[in-house]
């Protein structure tokens, strides 16, 4: 049972962090950003290649971020400055980074079993106590994702990060203040697409191993946190959105995990997914209308 | 006070949600009963026949499904997420050994095991060694082990200059995500040169890719040699119909492949291979060795099959030779069954 959490957890807070990513494109700068499907694999593209060639596990993370960014900040420049629509932008570096993963890693899947990782490695076997060692993976990515999370809410209350939200709000506001819309879009997707290549590079990390068809909806289960964890926290406006983002990609898993444990036909896997999402939207839903009703 | 009471309010939800969903999962088996989780990353012919050949060969081993064994079957539809999922969900269940099926199950089988130290036997790997699931000498990296689906590129050379004196030019198509079809296509490329033969190679990314490139393909090369790349293979009436358009013949890599329209293959039988591997689990379950010190195993038996209907169809006939005591021939071309 234990184990059945701990694997949903480090999960779903692997998956988070690119669920911020995608927050932040989708629910602030309103920009369906596809090129995420790229960007994930690239982190774990280039978190293998660095592993593999022996590099300090703790490197991945930077190298990863930027590599996330420098794609993100190609399909900003393919929007505003080719003038290509946002939908199509994306798809365009999506499309080109699929080549473009499968340069950099040499091949479709490339193992780091025998590397030393972030969660796995000398150090950590000689310090940590044995008892220890298999919470080890969800105490990293929760205080990655924290950090990460904090650093999201931090840059959205500066001044940059305001310009950011008005340019999804309203763009015509970015131009009275004198500034360039297009600058803040391509901002806001470099930092989402960071995010989501981090979060590909932790996930190679902890899969052990890199494989160019982990990429391949990417998008859609960002979607899903992010739609799922605004709506189970609409009421509760205490909770900031980043904090519901997090949840929403747990429990994303977690329903992903309960479809696997029901044990239907392989076939329905998905379809029990979606079902359980339904209830979730569902039933969130219910509740709102009641409060109203009540109000 | 009250954020805290919502929060916690979701979090006991969640952990409802948990409960109800583990109490589905493996329960503990009884004394002298074995449970086996067979975890498979796509379904597809050739895979799933590895899994009823495993079954099979654990059945002669004394090891029945229902009987004394316990089976639980997943499979991650081709998703990466989904096998990682899978792969956790049957570690944390009570099982004494894990069957993994395709490469990258294999390796999400191998992580998600090793922490609790349940035995993988994986099979329809293609290169362990590559994968890193077996060091250079064939030992395992861990307490894992299985058998590999190498093809018999060189015996596949062979059978093709037999039926085909003249070709000169074999074209390949695969998709350049799956690592099984990259390494096989390199081991054509180094021994196709020893035949007098030239590779053709043309890489897709995705399924929709296949009609054009099928068409430059057969534009440049005297024969098709098919692979056992999922995606391609799914693919596979199509590819046949433009081939036999230009009457070009279509070799494959395994028995299905011919029974729906190959000439021919010197091919591995999956079942063969499960059987093969379901035998080395049953070894590990009956405690003669650990997963970990078992070698993994190539299959050496490569057999023979032709199809005279598609042979009739181009005006190409096949040598005795080849037709011999251990061939396997079919006289009609069948519907396509397998879904990828």
């Amino acid at each position: 049972m234990t184990d059945i959490i701990m694997g949903i957890l480090e999960e779903g807070l692997t998956y988070a962090i690119m669920a911020l990513g995608v927050y932040l494109t989708y629910r602030i700068l309103n920009f369906p950003d596809l090129s995420v499907d790229g960007t994930f694999p690239l982190g774990g593209a280039v978190t293998a290649v660095l592993l593999q060639a022996g590099a300090n596990p703790l490197l991945t993370l930077p190298v990863s971020f930027f590599a996330g960014a420098a794609a993100g900040m190609l399909t900003g420049l393919i929007h505003i400055k080719l003038r290509v629509r946002d939908l199509l932008s994306g798809i365009i570096m999506m499309t080109a980074l699929y080549s473009l993963n499968l340069r950099i890693a040499g091949r479709a899947n490339v193992p780091v079993f025998s590397r030393e990782t972030i969660f796995d490695n000398a150090f950590l076997d000689k310090w940590v106590p044995a008892g220890v060692q298999p919470f080890l993976a969800v105490l990293f990515l929760f205080l990655i994702g924290m950090v990460m999370k904090r650093l999201l809410d931090w840059y959205l209350g500066t001044k940059s990060g305001f310009l950011l939200r008005a340019a999804g709000d309203n763009e015509a506001l970015i131009t009275s203040l004198a500034k360039d819309k297009g600058t803040v879009k391509i901002i806001g997707l470099s930092l989402s697409n960071a995010f989501v290549a981090l979060s590909g590079c932790l996930y190679c990390q902890k899969s052990g191993f890199f494989e160019i068809s982990t990429g391949t909806g990417t998008m859609v289960i960002g979607l899903a946190s992010v739609i799922i964890g605004m709506k189970l926290f609409q009421k509760r406006t205490s909770v900031k959105a980043t904090t519901a983002v997090i949840f929403g990609s747990i429990v994303y898993k977690t329903c992903v995990a309960a479809a696997i444990s029901l044990g239907m036909a392989a076939s329905d896997l998905k379809l029990i997914t979606a079902v359980l999402f339904l209830l979730i939207l569902a039933v969130s839903s219910g509740r709102k209308g009641k409060v109203t009703a009540n109000a | 006070m009250k954020r805290m009471k919502q929060i916690s309010a979701m979090l006991s939800a969640l952990g409802l949600l948990l409960i109800a969903a583990s109490g589905c999962t493996g329960k503990g088996a009884a004394a002298g009963k074995y449970a086996v989780g067979i975890a498979q990353y796509a379904e597809h012919g050739s895979l799933d026949n590895c899994r009823k050949g495993f079954l099979a060969g654990l059945a002669e081993e004394g090891f029945t499904e229902g009987k004394n064994l316990k089976v639980r079957y997943e499979n991650a539809q081709a998703d990466g997420g989904t096998a990682n999922q899978i792969a956790d969900s049957i570690a944390a269940g009570r099982t004494d050994l894990i069957a993994a099926i395709g490469t990258p199950m294999a390796q999400s089988a191998f992580r998600a095991a090793g922490k609790a130290d349940i035995p993988v036997i994986y099979t329809a790997v293609n290169d362990p060694v590559a994968a890193e699931l077996a060091r250079e000498d064939g030992t395992p990296t861990g307490n894992v082990t299985g058998t590999s689906d190498r093809l018999p590129v060189e015996k596949q050379l062979e059978m093709i200059r037999t039926i085909l004196p003249d070709a000169k030019k074999i074209g390949i198509l695969y998709s350049t995500s799956e690592v099984n079809s990259i390494s096989t296509v390199q081991e054509y490329r180094d021994a196709a040169p020893a035949h007098d033969f030239k590779i053709v190679e043309s890489g897709i990314s995705v399924a929709a890719d296949i009609p054009l490139a099928a068409d430059q393909l057969l534009a440049k090369v005297d024969c098709l040699c098919n692979l056992t790349d999922n995606t391609v293979v799914s693919s596979l009436p199509l590819i046949l119909e433009k081939a036999d358009r230009k009457g070009i013949p279509v070799f494959g890599s395994e028995i299905e492949q011919v029974k729906i329209g190959c000439l021919a293959a010197v091919g591995l039988d999956y079942y063969e291979l499960g059987i093969q591997t379901g035998k080395m689990a049953a070894r590990v379950l009956k405690g003669e060795a650990k997963a970990g010190e078992i070698p993994f195993k190539v299959c050496k038996e490569a057999s023979f099959y032709g199809n005279t209907a598609a042979a009739k169809n181009l005006g190409i006939s096949i040598p005795e030779e080849l037709t011999g005591p251990a061939g396997e021939m079919f006289d009609r071309i069948e519907e396509h069954q397998g879904k990828s």
